[in-house]
């Protein structure tokens, strides 16, 4: 044999190892159909197992209008199920109008809108799921990992959820909801909150999301949130790019924030250990200053109309309270190891400009409420926390470290 | 030696390709659909004759839209079944109230050539409403190639399709054959089935060849009593080209959006209604701020920019075939390239 007609099979042996060596190799099968046909036809109280493999699907996975069903996989690294080649249908995974479903030990991957979503269920459990993004951060990335919506009875736990283009555990518009001992990075939003009521969020970790766990209420849905409990939970390292689409509200969240709270009441923040967030470790702030971002992107060349119609409906909007109150914040382990607020985000530029070196703790954005002046922000037993009150309805003018003025009765302000 | 070295080296490349583009169909559970409905269309007895030829039977009407909803080009055909001595409820606004055992029966298919639509033709689905126990259920029969016989699939297929458009132009579509699921997702209100086409505001039609609104034709038939003395409620049909152009591009966004986007139907969560009977312009989406249109958004900042149809959210999913971003989710792969300019042209003259 000729010295190069072995360089050339070596080659070609090369090839082919190198191509069984990439993810692209993974053999993908397909149980689209009869998978499906089995959802359409389950009847109530049926056990669906899902086979251990790779599965691609071309259109939604729907279970619409089912009782009492589980749909197991043979765990989360053995059934994984990816919607890469996604021709149809905006979710990977939806349950609709359900009673009593559980979802668990398996994975999704990659669909083109949302990889799970459930909508108008009473009693659903979302259990050892990992719902991904395989390429990573991107603004292509569909908008929600998990996503539950106008739920009743919602449990999700042992989740890991990482690539949403705007937030991976996000429960909107529902009610009785635990979110506990779940993973979530890589996502602009980690965990969200959002418009829900009696909400109990606990022992997860939140890392390198651009915030890691957010508790909001938004105007103009179909119902109001409240009465959310946040404690034991992790978030730390919180400091990535903001890479949602412009025009959504999350696009407004500075990088390198652990929490954030928007215009909810009843709200306890407690035993938390938050660290090493270049922008703040937690922010309360109204819609009015999300209101306020949205006008300097207006101003922008090539601006739009119609911002001043949207502030004013929210603010016509007698329902809808655009300023947090009753929030208690106690007993959080503040740390961090950054010097300097990160330069990538609006707050941390200010925070700079107005030298306040290190990122802080706690940053409440003191834009009064004219039909409530006692609001019970209370920031009490958090150690020795740097705050600041930024009075953004004054274009920072009177900027403020004072924490006492908000320990409340019974409150130690500081240590 | 050296070529045929070189052409190993290819081969072994073009193996990893195919490799990767090859998936293997597993049938994990042998699927029973004989508790939804009978397996073949033909065991109906909707039709006589030849079924491709869809000759209705006694008892089985032909009846047309004034908008329909675009699905991909396709042409339909539909005819509704009503129960001898039944009579169909008269209602305003709102789908007719149709007596127990009436059937609705919708046929998709595409002609060869388009300016020959009653030429040679490829029926490819036939979707039934079935009104029973005073529940609708929704059953899919597809055809098969021969066009002798339809088949209850409830898995939904997708099927390439080829046809000579008005224009003279040749077109493609992967048409998708929606599953029982993708039925349910626009029929369902509440959480009930229903039907989306037949209310009077749809049916009050001059078929081709008519001179009369085939609401009278029922009448005079008995299948349904009209209220005396007062002109019927109508929609506009968006492709009439004589109806005023607000009127056209609204009864558009109402047959294809409103199914969803209404105060009860599922896509009630984004707060954006588009019944044409929607006033309030912050339902109508004007100057209105997206909920979780994630990347839907396209970077634009609200549904509807008054005057500026590339600013608005709303001209941006229609526009799009991307599966995470196009409006409606399901029922089309391709721009209802007619449908997207009466809206762009009514959002840019609205105030």
């Amino acid at each position: 044999m000729k010295p190069l007609t072995g360089l050339v099979i070596l080659l070609a042996a090369l090839f082919l190892l190198s191509c069984s060596a990439t993810q692209d190799d993974i053999s993908w099968k397909s149980i689209e159909k009869s998978l499906q046909t089995q959802f359409i036809t389950a009847a109530d109280g049926d056990t669906i197992e899902l086979p251990a493999g790779h599965y691609q699907f071309t259109r939604s996975l729907t279970l619409d209008g089912k009782k009492n069903i589980t749909v197991r996989g043979q765990g989360i690294d053995k059934t994984i199920l990816s919607w890469h080649a996604q021709t149809e249908g905006a979710q990977g995974l939806q349950v609709s109008n359900g009673v009593n479903i559980v979802l668990e030990d398996f994975s999704l991957e990659d669909a083109k809108g949302d990889n799970l979503k459930v909508n108008d269920t009473r009693g659903i459990t979302l259990r050892r799921i990992r719902s991904v993004w395989t390429a990573g951060p991107q603004t292509e990335n569909g908008a929600y990992a998990l996503y539950p919506v106008l739920c009743k009875q919602v449990l999700i736990e042992q989740c890991i959820a990482m690539g949403s283009s705007d937030a991976g555990i996000y429960v909107g518009q529902s009610d009785s909801v635990v979110i506990r001992n779940n993973k979530a990075y890589w996502n602009v939003a980690g965990i969200e909150a959002e418009n829900s009521r009696y909400v109990e969020i606990y022992g997860n970790e939140a890392w390198e999301n651009t915030g890691g766990l957010l508790v909001f209420d938004l105007p103009g849905l179909t119902q109001y949130g409240h009465t959310t409990r946040v404690y034991d939970n992790y978030l730390h390292d919180n400091n990535q790019i903001n890479y949602a689409q412009k025009g959504n509200v999350v696009a407004s969240i500075p990088p390198g924030s652990g929490m954030m709270i928007l215009a909810t009441h009843n709200i306890e923040v407690r035993n938390n250990k938050i660290e090493n967030n270049r922008s703040v470790g937690i922010a309360i702030v109204s819609y009015e200053l999300v209101a306020a971002i949205n006008e300097g992107v207006e101003e922008q060349p090539h601006a739009i109309g119609g911002v001043q119609t949207v502030n004013n409906q929210f603010r016509e909007d007698s329902l809808y309270n655009a300023f947090p109150y009753d929030v208690r914040i106690h007993h959080n382990q503040f740390k961090n190891s950054h010097w300097f607020p990160t330069v990538r985000s609006d707050i941390g530029q200010l925070l700079i400009t107005k030298s306040f070196m290190q990122p802080p703790d706690v940053v409440f954005d003191g834009i009064p409420d004219p039909r409530q002046t006692e609001r019970m922000i209370c920031i009490h037993d958090n150690g020795d926390i740097t705050f600041i009150n930024l009075d953004a309805a004054n274009d920072f003018k009177n900027l403020s470290k004072d924490v006492t003025a908000f320990k409340c009765p019974g409150g130690q302000a500081q240590r | 030696m050296r070529v045929a070295s070189i052409a190993i080296a290819v081969l072994a490349l073009a193996a990893c390709q195919r490799q990767v583009r090859e998936v293997e169909v597993v049938d994990i559970t042998p699927a029973d659909l004989s508790s939804l409905g009978l397996p073949a269309l033909s065991a109906y007895g909707f039709f006589v004759g030849p079924l491709h030829n869809l000759e209705p039977a006694d008892g089985v009407w032909a009846y047309e839209l004034n908008s329909p909803l675009f699905s991909d080009y396709a042409f339909k055909q539909r005819f509704v079944k009503i129960p001898r001595g039944s009579k169909v409820g008269y209602h305003d606004t709102e789908v007719l109230d149709f007596p127990e055992g009436s059937v609705l029966i919708k046929n998709f298919y595409y002609p060869a050539d388009f300016r020959k639509p009653d030429g040679e033709r490829r029926i490819l689905e036939t979707r039934l409403l079935i009104f029973e126990k005073g529940e609708w259920q929704a059953l899919p029969y597809i055809w098969n190639e021969e066009q002798t016989e339809a088949y209850l699939d409830v898995a939904g297929r997708t099927v390439p399709v080829t046809w000579t458009h008005q224009d003279g132009v040749v077109r493609h579509v992967d048409y998708s054959i929606p599953n029982a699921n993708q039925c349910r997702g626009c029929h369902l209100r509440g959480n009930k089935v229903v039907p989306i086409g037949p209310s009077v505001r749809q049916l009050n039609h001059v078929a081709r060849g008519k001179i009369r609104s085939q609401l009278i034709e029922w009448q005079d038939r008995g299948l349904i009593d009209l209220p005396a003395g007062q002109d019927l409620p109508r929609l506009a049909a968006y492709e009439d080209m004589r109806e005023p152009a607000e009127a056209r591009a609204r009864a558009w966004l109402e047959i294809n959006c409103a199914h969803c986007h209404r105060p009860d139907g599922p896509g009630k969560t984004s707060g954006l209604h588009l019944l044409a009977s929607v006033t309030d312009r912050a339902k109508l989406g004007i100057g209105k701020a997206p909920v979780a249109a994630g990347k839907g958004s396209g970077g634009r900042l609200y549904s509807i920019v008054p005057g500026q149809p590339d600013q608005s959210i709303l001209q941006y999913r229609i526009e799009s075939t991307h599966p995470g971003i196009m409006m409606p989710e399901v029922g089309r792969s391709v721009v209802h390239d007619e449908g997207v300019e009466l809206v762009r042209k009514w959002i840019a003259n609205l105030k």
